[in-house]
């Protein structure tokens, strides 16, 4: 069985599989999408490591992450998103999600 | 800046049937598209000799070609073969060594000349004449524009000064970037305008550009405007006492750090420039973006809005940095739509006969002025030579 995250990153585990999310399309959906208290709360968990990980993931080739690493540059790149939720937005997330769905994202260079 | 230095600007209201009127508009797409530079595109999207995009100018029924050629010069041609006028190609961008049209298999290099043409024995033309129809093209600052009629000047030559500061903007050097895209039910020149105040800031950004405003200036004002022609400038202002949020310093602080690193923090980091008719250029290195609002018709529009990066994601940090910045700018974007829209539903009604800007709304001033210059003139063109009615039964013949 391979390790699902990094040694250091354990605390993500719970949050993996709903938030190591592939493509900016979709970081940026699931951040309008998700339920503000499961967006929090992976908010809480992750916005504490982001240097940590930063300064883990850059140790490797960017386009040939192991499984792992890349299940945490994928999580780190959805945090991105949903920070500006947590940090900026706050009650005016609602209304500001139906806004953004009108911003198509065409490319990026992660990968739309 | 001082309202005085305005004074050539006028104060007058503004007529507002240009911002929704259809007749208006059928004026703007000769007398203002058919003839500016129009920003198309970036070098970066024609790597190779060959390397094509296709783009679409609503406004003038047209569909460009862009490619480079075997000789590494990029040019624009429509996008229209030259037997019977069948659209060459569709996809958005590729790689071809030549085009070939589906409906009869001519075949054209790409320097736009017929290569090959079926049974062309039996035409009554020659090769030599039926090469694409070219359309001007010249690149500034690694941006493409398009002129679609007869230039009366280069580029450069119409941009003046800002074409030396365009090549120091971030965008100059970028070999990719993050695009998004949003539609409008708003007339280009109302959208255009509500990026080019600072007015709107405090109401309409409150939390995302609370960065840009700050006690010594509530509205979050630019420190300075210029204007060159059609085209106009305008330095931003930064609050001297920001309050970043944890991740936002740590992202922007990545983001700043590879600006610095790659040399892209160049001189005009908070300069902004609004080129005539509907491009905006930000040279911030951070997030340095850029905003080209295309008219579909009198009441809708198209935002294409791209943040230019130099090289490939060669680490985490960087691709963390880039996508952070490109979802933080499109937050502040995706906030001023909705209230567009509803600027523009209150000007259909037909309430106003006029609008009305401040000191600090120059810039769309400026932007009015020079669309109704080139209205007027375009105008009195029409009026001068106007030609002798076709009759039904003489155009039937
Ligand atoms: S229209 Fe293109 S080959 Fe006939
Ligand atoms: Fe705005």
């Amino acid at each position: 069985m391979t390790t699902l995250l990094p040694t250091g990153f354990d605390a993500l585990a719970p949050f993996a599989d709903r938030w190591a999310i592939d493509g900016s399309i979709a970081r940026a959906a699931r951040r309008g999408d998700a339920a503000p208290a499961d967006r929090t709360a992976f908010f809480a968990a992750a916005a504490p490591l982001l240097d940590a990980a930063l300064a883990h993931l850059d140790r490797y080739p960017i386009d040939a992450l192991p499984p792992a690493e890349q299940r945490l540059m994928d999580m780190m790149l959805t945090l991105a998103h949903v920070s500006l939720t947590e940090e900026i937005l706050g009650d005016q997330e609602p209304a500001h999600a139906r806004q953004r769905q009108h911003m198509h994202i065409t490319r990026t260079p992660a990968g739309a | 800046m001082s309202d005085d230095s305005l004074a050539w600007l006028g104060t007058a209201p503004i007529p507002a049937a240009p911002y929704h009127d259809p007749a208006w508009f059928e004026l703007e797409r000769e007398a203002v598209f058919r003839r500016a530079w129009l920003q198309i595109g970036h070098v970066c999207e024609l790597p190779d000799s060959g390397s094509f995009i296709r783009r679409e100018i609503e406004a003038l029924n047209v569909s460009l070609l862009i490619v480079r050629g075997r000789d590494g010069e990029i040019r624009a041609f429509h996008n229209v073969c030259t037997h019977r006028g069948t659209q060459l190609v569709e996809e958005e961008s590729g790689r071809r060594g030549t085009f070939s049209c589906p409906y009869h298999r001519w075949s054209f290099g790409t320097d736009g000349a017929l290569l090959a043409a079926p049974d062309f024995d039996r035409f009554f033309v020659d090769k030599a004449d039926c090469a694409l129809p070219r359309v001007a093209l010249d690149i500034c600052g690694g941006l493409i524009f398009v002129h679609l009629g007869t230039p009366d000047k280069g580029l450069r030559d119409d941009l003046g000064p800002y074409a030396t500061m365009l090549d120091g903007f971030p965008a100059a050097q970028a070999t990719t970037f993050s695009e998004y895209v949003y539609e409008i039910d708003a007339n280009w020149k109302l959208t255009y305008d509500n990026f080019q105040e600072n007015y709107h800031l405090r109401f309409i950004h409150p939390r995302s550009g609370a960065p840009a405003v700050g006690e010594d200036n509530p509205f979050g004002y630019p420190v300075k405007m210029g204007f060159h022609g059609p085209h106009r400038t305008q330095t931003i202002w930064t609050n001297p006492d920001p309050a970043p949020q944890p991740v936002q310093a740590q992202s922007f602080g990545r983001a700043a750090r590879f600006a610095m690193a790659d040399g892209t923090a160049g001189p005009h980091s908070r300069d902004y420039l609004a080129l005539f008719p509907n491009f905006f250029i930000l040279g911030s290195p951070a997030q340095p973006f850029s905003h080209t609002v295309w008219p579909i018709d009198a009441r809708r529009s198209r935002g294409v809005i791209r943040l230019y990066w130099k090289g490939e994601d060669d680490c985490a940090s960087r691709r963390y940095a880039r996508e952070y910045a490109m979802a933080s700018a499109r937050d502040i974007h995706a906030e001023d739509r909705d209230v567009i829209e509803a600027g523009q539903r209150g000007l259909n009604s037909g309430a106003l006969k006029h609008i009305h800007f401040q000191a600090q709304e120059a810039l769309c001033r400026h932007l009015f002025t020079a669309v109704d210059e080139r209205v007027q003139a375009y105008r009195a063109d029409l009026a001068g030579t106007a030609p002798r009615p076709v009759s039904r039964a003489e155009a039937m013949a």
